[in-house]
């Protein structure tokens, strides 16, 4: 299996980025060290979204909420309690995921659009926990400051952190995607009838694609804790959830690396035409119109279409 | 809290009243989401922001045409009008070449287009706060049960119910309506019978939107005029639509009487807690009927 | 493929004209970098703000300080925290700013002082949020405020409403971080001056909730003494609207925190409810000194209406970082800081002192009630009793209780 799933080529392509992204900190300013941490943490939440909506074809219109709920968690035990520092890192996608097989459970039950308006009401629910529970929470204000060792919080060492897990989630996800179970979930999304009659479990399936995507969220969450240092319910707002969803069709939702690019496009349209112009959204909505008439499979995906041919055919076959 | 006093007949019969109002209100603006999810089956995000510029519109239009009592229903009346035509504009300019794609696709473009509505909003009209005064006749308020009922809570009320039995009489017992509901069922056969389907859902869209407008309008004399009411609206019309059932506009009615009164009722027993309420009450009906209360039109 | 091809392109030049846009240099000036919310239904205060800003720099930069002119750049936050501190951030990192100053979330407020402002050691200046936290417990060397907040509107209330014979009150708000602070610190005095008082009950909506008339109606069943609304800028409005149109200023007396801000009154215009008590730190129209008057022709020459209150903390805010500078003699941050502490500058609200133990501006707060007034055409505040700084501020062992010293 691990033979096939690493051609040449693409290693060597990723071996060269990431050597490039190890040696960048100390050559730019610290500024762009921090924007790309944003964009690790930001490419990871999109890349867990992509494997249930990309890769499983299910419409999670509101994974913003266990992002959220990975960051609030390790924040909370952080601040709340005095238990080691990797216990928390590490109950923060746990947590996710639980709250992931939740709502996950109550989702699969149903499909396409019921899907995705169900996931919008009860991540809402936990949006209106976070925001009204102000004693925990810290309410909208948000919970600030939260401490972190000197070498993740400083900006190399947040964005080396990142960086690092980003590089391994991803890896991680990229075996899952080549794998048997990787290759059923993307069946599942082409024709769930014809899967359904062959005995796959469809909605077993689906549900522990949407647990395993949601631990990632959860893992991304605790990454934006290290480079921000801050949680409020921003995060689990559904807007934020959308723009999520957004990245994975900018990049490409068929392709794999796709998101990752739209996570950085998005970030680097935020931040720098932010600095220019208080209308960048209305920017940012005209990049979107442009992008959905004339690069329908997404900037990566249209990438590869023009310069290599073995995706061809997938993505031929997603733009029916 | 006094429990005693809360379940006083006029208290109870009070909210009941202005729960209902505030159903009004959400019931025009959910009925034309879920008309729009019913027939091209995309959640329009956009929704809000043509409530948006409906109610800014309607402050235009009345300061136009002179303010006053006039000026005002003028303005109720004309302002849907100009919602529908931006909506218009956008849809065939833009919208229609996207019917063949990828569902995602129209999804993706409706929220293009709130981001660029909620900032030409900005653009045209500017941040302040505006306000329209309600007319003469419908300020202040009427003793209802021992409680003051405000008149103009009063006037949705009875303009409420006149919108749902129009919409009703639209989609049931004219062509286009009948039209319209067979291409939601299924649009490859409206298509086949020699139906433009195209211009189906440009009358779909153009409609839900409509009342996206009148509604923004409906609610301008009671709010403070302002941008960021896209967002305020736009969640509470998506989770009614689910909970009433996709495309189903008496699903929006059931569903916006269901938010309006947990609304309401929540702030007489638990006021401390009321924002908590809808969301509860919309677990608790997905939890039991997933597909929302009423059957879904497809 | 072609238009694919060239829209790729285009967006591929796009982006490398962003990174790569060349910084202003040549002989620096003093940079003050400001971020605030430009969309969205917190925009108008944002907007006023920036104006009186402008409007104190206009004057400052004929002389200039230190041989220098000061300049600003803005940036929308869209009343988002993440934004905020991603802006906060790059006009730090990559502006270099001398100052910051901002916002009027609490929630970006917050994470700007401590992720930027503290970490970075760079002057944090907040104009317009109003959580007591940023200058109380959150308080630090690095984060000041120019603007009142919820401690001392709190303080005022609580003042205003022990004078009055009322006990048995109702506290209704915003259901978020601000309307719960102003309800606390109002209680939390009014209970402290008044012991008898007795709060009946407590109704919070959500902020920006259009139909209030169904909490009014509830309220008005309990029959409180008196009522104490705790709203933010954007149901504002509808909160006023909503007396108006139950009548319910005439049936019970009311306090509510800003509710006398002219950004809010003015739009209503005849529907503004009358008999409203209101406490506000800055109006147009009182005290009727020289230097209020002179600043208020000077805004309303430049920018076609009054002033508000963010444009009177905007104002002051420019002209502490003046003086502050002028007093340290360099373009150093740390010295910026030593030089604001203790500062006292003339305003046109009269001689504010920015206060050393919390880096607060002791700022007075107008209690009065609204009336019609003809001249305006809309509601004001009127029999307006005037609250000094001093009696308003938490006292400095307070603050340094709260900071936990």
């Amino acid at each position: 299996m691990f033979k096939d799933a690493f051609s040449l080529k693409s290693l060597i392509l990723t071996g060269a980025i990431f050597f490039v992204l190890l040696i960048l900190p100390p050559i730019i300013p610290r500024f762009y060290t921090y924007i790309l941490a944003v964009i690790f943490v930001t490419a990871l939440v999109a890349m867990s979204l992509n494997m249930v909506v990309g890769h499983g074809g299910l419409f999670q219109f509101h994974h913003g909420a266990f992002y959220g709920v990975g960051a609030y968690t390790v924040a909370l035990m952080l601040t709340k309690t005095s238990l080691p520092i990797w216990a928390c890192f590490v109950a923060g996608p746990i947590m996710a995921a639980l709250v992931g097989l939740l709502i996950g459970a109550f989702c699969v039950r149903l499909t396409r659009l019921y899907f995705g308006m169900l996931q919008i009401s009860l991540g809402s629910l936990i949006w209106a926990i976070a925001f009204r529970w102000y004693s925990l929470t810290g309410g909208d204000d948000g919970m600030h400051g939260i401490s972190m060792p000197p070498i993740i919080s400083s900006s190399n060492g947040a964005y080396y952190f990142a960086l690092i897990i980003m590089a391994i989630c991803i890896t991680v996800i990229y075996l899952i995607f080549k794998s048997p179970f990787g290759a059923t979930l993307q069946a599942i999304r082409d024709n769930p009838d014809r899967c359904e009659a062959i005995g796959i479990n469809v909605r077993r399936h689906q549900l522990i694609a949407i647990v395993i995507a949601t631990f990632f969220a959860g893992i991304a969450g605790v990454l934006f804790v290290v480079v921000e240092g801050s949680v409020f319910p921003d995060l689990l707002f559904w807007v934020f959830s959308l723009e999520i969803f957004i990245m994975c069709l900018l990049g490409g939702w068929f392709t794999f690396a796709g998101p990752i690019l739209g996570a950085a496009i998005m970030v680097s349209l935020k931040t720098f035409v932010g600095i220019y112009t208080e209308y960048w959204t209305l920017i940012l909505g005209i990049i979107l119109i442009l992008l959905i008439f004339f690069l329908p499979e997404g900037v990566w995906g249209y990438i590869l279409e023009k310069f290599g041919s073995r995706h061809k055919e997938a993505i031929e076959k997603g733009s029916k | 809290m006094d429990i005693g006093q809360a379940f006083t007949f006029s208290a109870l019969g009070s909210q009941f009243l202005v729960g209902l109002s505030r159903a009004m209100i959400l019931f025009i603006v959910s009925a034309g989401m879920s008309f729009v999810l019913g027939v091209l089956r995309v959640p329009n995000i956009a929704h809000g922001s043509l409530y948006m510029i409906g109610a800014f519109s309607a402050f235009s239009l009345s300061n136009l045409l002179g303010g006053g009592s006039g000026g005002f229903w003028l303005a109720l009346i004309l302002a849907p009008f100009v919602v529908a035509l931006v909506a218009l504009v956008a849809e065939r300019s833009l919208f229609c070449h996207l019917y063949e794609r990828e569902h995602l696709m129209l999804l993706l473009f409706t929220f293009a287009l709130m981001l660029i509505l909620g900032d030409l909003v900005k653009i045209f009209w500017g941040a302040d706060y505006r306000s329209i005064m309600a007319p003469d006749v419908l300020q202040g308020s009427v003793s209802i049960l021992g409680a003051p009922f405000p008149r103009y809570n009063l006037f949705l009320l009875i303009v409420g119910p006149w919108v749902g039995v129009g919409l009703w009489f639209f989609s049931n017992k004219t062509k286009i309506g009948k039209i319209a509901r067979a291409a939601a069922v299924d649009r490859e056969m409206v298509g086949a019978i020699g139906v433009n389907v195209s211009w189906v859902f440009a009358f779909a869209f153009v409609l839900g939107c409509f009342l996206a407008g009148l509604g923004g309008a409906l609610v301008s004399p009671m709010v403070s005029v302002s941008i960021g009411m896209d967002h305020d609206i736009i969640m509470e019309a998506f989770l009614i639509v689910t909970i009433g059932g996709l495309g189903n506009m008496w699903g929006a009615l059931v569903g916006s009487l269901i938010f309006g009164l947990t609304q309401s009722y929540g702030v007489l027993f638990w006021p401390q807690f009321a924002i908590v309420f809808p969301y509860i009450a919309v677990v608790i009906v997905l939890t039991w009927r997933p597909r929302g209360m009423l059957k879904s039109v497809w | 493929m072609k238009k694919a091809c060239l829209t790729v392109t285009v967006l591929f030049c796009f982006f490398i004209l962003l990174f790569i846009y060349p910084l202003s240099s040549d002989a620096r000036p003093i940079k003050v970098g400001i971020i605030d919310c430009y969309s969205g239904p917190a925009a108008v205060f944002g907007n006023d703000a920036l104006n009186g800003f402008k409007l104190a720099l206009e004057d400052i930069n004929k002389k200039g300080v230190l041989g220098k002119k000061i300049e600003f750049t803005t940036r929308d936050t869209k009343f988002k925290v993440d934004i905020a501190l991603n802006m906060a951030k790059e006009l730090v990192m990559r502006e270099d700013v001398d100052v910051l100053v901002g916002t009027i979330n609490s929630g970006a407020a917050l994470a700007v002082s401590d992720a930027v402002a503290k970490k970075e050691k760079v002057p944090f200046m907040v104009w317009i949020s109003k959580s007591e936290r940023i200058t109380g417990e959150k308080g630090h060397r690095y984060v000041f405020s120019t603007g009142e907040n919820t401690a001392m509107a709190g303080k005022a209330g609580g003042v205003a409403l022990s004078k009055k014979p009322y006990v048995k009150y109702w506290v209704g708000g915003d259901d978020y971080s601000y309307g719960h602070d102003i309800a606390n610190a109002a209680w939390r005095n009014l209970k402290a001056l008044k012991p008898d008082v007795e709060m009946i009950g407590k109704s919070w909506w959500k902020p920006g909730e259009p139909d209030l008339a169904p909490y009014i109606t509830s309220i008005l069943g309990a029959k409180p003494d008196a009522v104490i609304f705790c709203t933010g800028g954007r149901s504002m409005t509808n909160i006023m609207k909503a007396i108006k149109a139950t009548g319910m200023a005439e049936k019970v007396p009311i306090w509510v925190h800003t509710g006398t801000d002219h950004a809010v009154l003015k739009p209503l215009g005849a529907e503004g409810p009358e008999g409203v008590m209101g406490t506000m730190d800055y109006h147009f129209y009182y005290p009727e000194t020289a230097a209020n008057m002179a600043f208020v022709e000077a805004f309303q020459a430049a920018y076609g209406g009054p002033p508000g209150f963010p444009a009177f903390h905007g104002y002051i805010t420019a002209h502490f970082i003046a003086e502050a500078y002028k007093k340290a003699g360099s373009v150093d941050k740390e010295k910026f800081i030593d030089a604001l502490e203790g500062l006292k500058i003339e305003s046109p609200a009269g001689e504010l002192e920015m206060r050393a133990c919390d880096h607060q501006v002791t700022l007075p707060m107008y209690l009065g009630v609204t009336k019609m007034s003809a001249k305006y055409g809309c509601v004001i505040s009127t029999d307006i009793m005037t609250l000094t700084g001093d009696e308003v501020l938490p006292t400095c062992d307070e603050i340094r209780k709260a900071r936990g010293k």
